[in-house]
């Protein structure tokens, strides 16, 4: 693959037709992209997280998972990949659904060249002009997959609006880091952002703290205080923990959500107030309402548009750059000359289950580095560092092949390509190896020139 | 039958792929036949909806033409028109001549 190439970008071809395939492929490789090809919705799915590519060709009429079913799990993993639809039949009512599922472009057989491109370079530019967008706010969660990377384009073009988010992830995902991101790239950076963990305050203070309160409203309560919601006035406030909230309180906030007012503990009269609300919580929200202790009403209000923050064992490819990373930035913060991990570290913290995420990923970093003395950290002390955790269940055959197939297309980007290390990584000898690559349709070839 | 030739124009960056794409459309030609006999209509249109949607891309409109008028006769069920349009098409597989040249050459 020459830097031309690269610069073009990545197409995936999905057709059961060769012919097609063989045609559509010429045209884009002319043209400078790099064609990836498939003949059915399924290859594509897994190729999707493989070849990363920045747009999809796929036919409509296809035997098992047709263009239309493609297209919506394409548009609920990567709401941003541009999918242009390519029929035989040019039957109106296909097209009005495609368009209605969120094709870029739908296009009738047999393909004419120009259109075929014209169409790719629109969608492709659309992507990249996105990409550039992005860079400054990407940077704030450190990262290279492309589950990552699409959450952040996802997340950038909703601070751009004034709606509700909500995050939602478990404990030390990075939720706290990504509102305040939202924040920083909305048109209300410049004013301020309040962050309060509802789960962290007592419940008859959690009242005057968000919504303030007069001079003498209760016992104690010696001067007029503002409230985080009047703190926050034109900008942003994060409630973190929503869950964790009284339901006394439930009612109170809706009422401010509703009334875009305040009204401070023991004031008579309300006070308006501009702010952006963003939440979140570890816990299953829905689940909470079902149970009746969160209000259906309040969740609906704050649940405008829901960000899942995914575990880090669900984006395993970033932990390398996580860990050379924090060890940057705990070198920076000691004064201290920069570490690394040895290989075989890095190889255990790569299969490790990491049920803290990111902040436990933090804590093992700082750990290993302040007591490691040389320049490089053991596997030894990471294993030290991470003692004690439990391990991860996966005992269903779904869950555990959905896992193999994840962790080898983690393993072999992190390897880029390289089977022989990918294996040993694994803990497995090449043969075997090479076996499950074949088991889940896996060439790793593609991971040799696809380091982006 | 006639045997005079018939050149196309067609894409030289499509020069590699030509002679591949013609002989599937001989083997086309063969496989219409034998499924007309077993009166197999679900592959005959098959066969006709794929060879309407490359025919064309390729540069080669007539055999997308052809692939139309066998798919919507094989959903009819009427052998004449598939023998004739599958006729018809080995005809025309044998005159073709493509002639590779960018259209602003032509």
């Amino acid at each position: 693959m020459d830097e031309m190439t690269n610069r073009a970008g990545t197409v995936l071809l999905v057709d059961d037709d060769h012919d097609i395939l063989r045609l559509l492929s010429a045209w884009l490789s002319n043209a400078g992209y790099t064609p990836r090809v498939v003949s059915s919705g399924a290859e594509a799915l897994t190729q999707l997280s493989i070849a990363r590519p920045d747009v999809v060709i796929t036919d409509l009429c296809m035997e098992g998972m047709d263009g239309m079913a493609l297209l919506t799990q394409v548009q609920a993993l990567y709401p941003l990949l541009p999918v242009i639809m390519l029929s035989g039949q040019a039957q109106i009512s296909d097209a009005v659904k495609a368009t209605h599922l969120g094709t870029a472009a739908f296009l009738t057989k047999p393909p004419q060249k120009e259109q075929v491109l014209s169409e790719v370079e629109a969608q492709v530019a659309i992507a990249r002009n996105r990409q550039i967008e992005s860079g400054v706010f990407g940077a704030t969660i450190i990262h290279r997959s492309a589950r990552i990377r699409e959450l952040l384009e996802e997340a950038e073009l909703l601070a751009a609006g004034d709606i509700s988010i909500f995050i939602s992830g478990d404990t030390g995902t990075g939720k706290e880091i990504l509102a305040r991101a939202i924040h920083g790239a909305s048109p209300r950076r410049e004013q301020a952002f309040i962050g309060v963990n509802c789960g962290a305050i007592p419940e008859q203070l959690l009242e005057s703290e968000l919504f303030g309160h007069e001079k003498g409203a209760f016992t104690g309560a010696n001067s007029r205080h503002e409230g985080l919601f009047l703190a926050a006035h034109g900008g942003t406030l994060f409630l973190d923990e929503i869950g964790d909230m009284p339901l006394s309180l439930q009612v109170k906030l809706l009422r401010v959500l509703q009334d875009l007012e305040v009204r401070p503990v023991g004031a008579t009269k309300g006070i308006a107030v501009d702010v952006r609300i963003i939440s979140a919580t570890h816990h299953d929200l829905e689940s909470l309402v079902k149970a009746g202790e969160f209000r259906e009403d309040l969740y609906y209000r704050l649940h405008v548009v829901p960000i899942r923050l995914p575990g880090l064992a669900e984006r395993r490819e970033d932990i390398p750059v996580l860990l050379e990373h924090f060890l940057g930035k705990y070198a920076e913060k000691t004064g201290t000359r920069l570490k690394r991990f040895a290989t075989e570290a890095t190889d255990y913290l790569l299969s490790t289950a990491w049920p803290g995420n990111v902040r436990q990923l933090v804590n093992v970093v700082e750990q290993c580095a302040t007591l490691t003395k040389g320049e490089v950290i053991s596997l030894v002390m990471a294993q030290r560092a991470l003692r004690g955790e439990p391990g991860r269940l996966q005992t269903l055959k779904d869950a555990r092949d959905s896992f193999e197939k994840n962790y080898l297309i983690g393993v072999l980007r992190v390897a880029h390509g390289n089977v022989a290390t990918a294996a040993r990584i694994a803990g497995r000898n090449r043969t075997e190896f090479y076996k499950l690559l074949e088991l889940h349709r896996i060439e790793a070839a593609q991971f040799r020139a696809d380091s982006r | 039958m006639n045997d005079t030739t018939i050149p196309v124009a067609i894409d030289p960056d499509l020069k590699d792929l030509i002679p591949g794409f013609l002989a599937n459309r001989r083997r086309d030609v063969e496989s219409l036949r034998s499924l007309l006999l077993q009166r197999d209509y679900v592959a005959i249109r098959l066969i006709g909806h794929s060879m309407k949607g490359a025919g064309g891309g390729y540069g080669f409109d007539p055999i997308t033409d052809y692939g139309d008028r066998i798919e919507k006769a094989a959903l009819e069920g009427t052998d004449e028109v598939i023998l004739a349009a599958t006729a018809e098409l080995a005809d025309y597989l044998e005159r073709v001549r493509p002639v590779f040249a960018n259209p602003a050459n032509e």
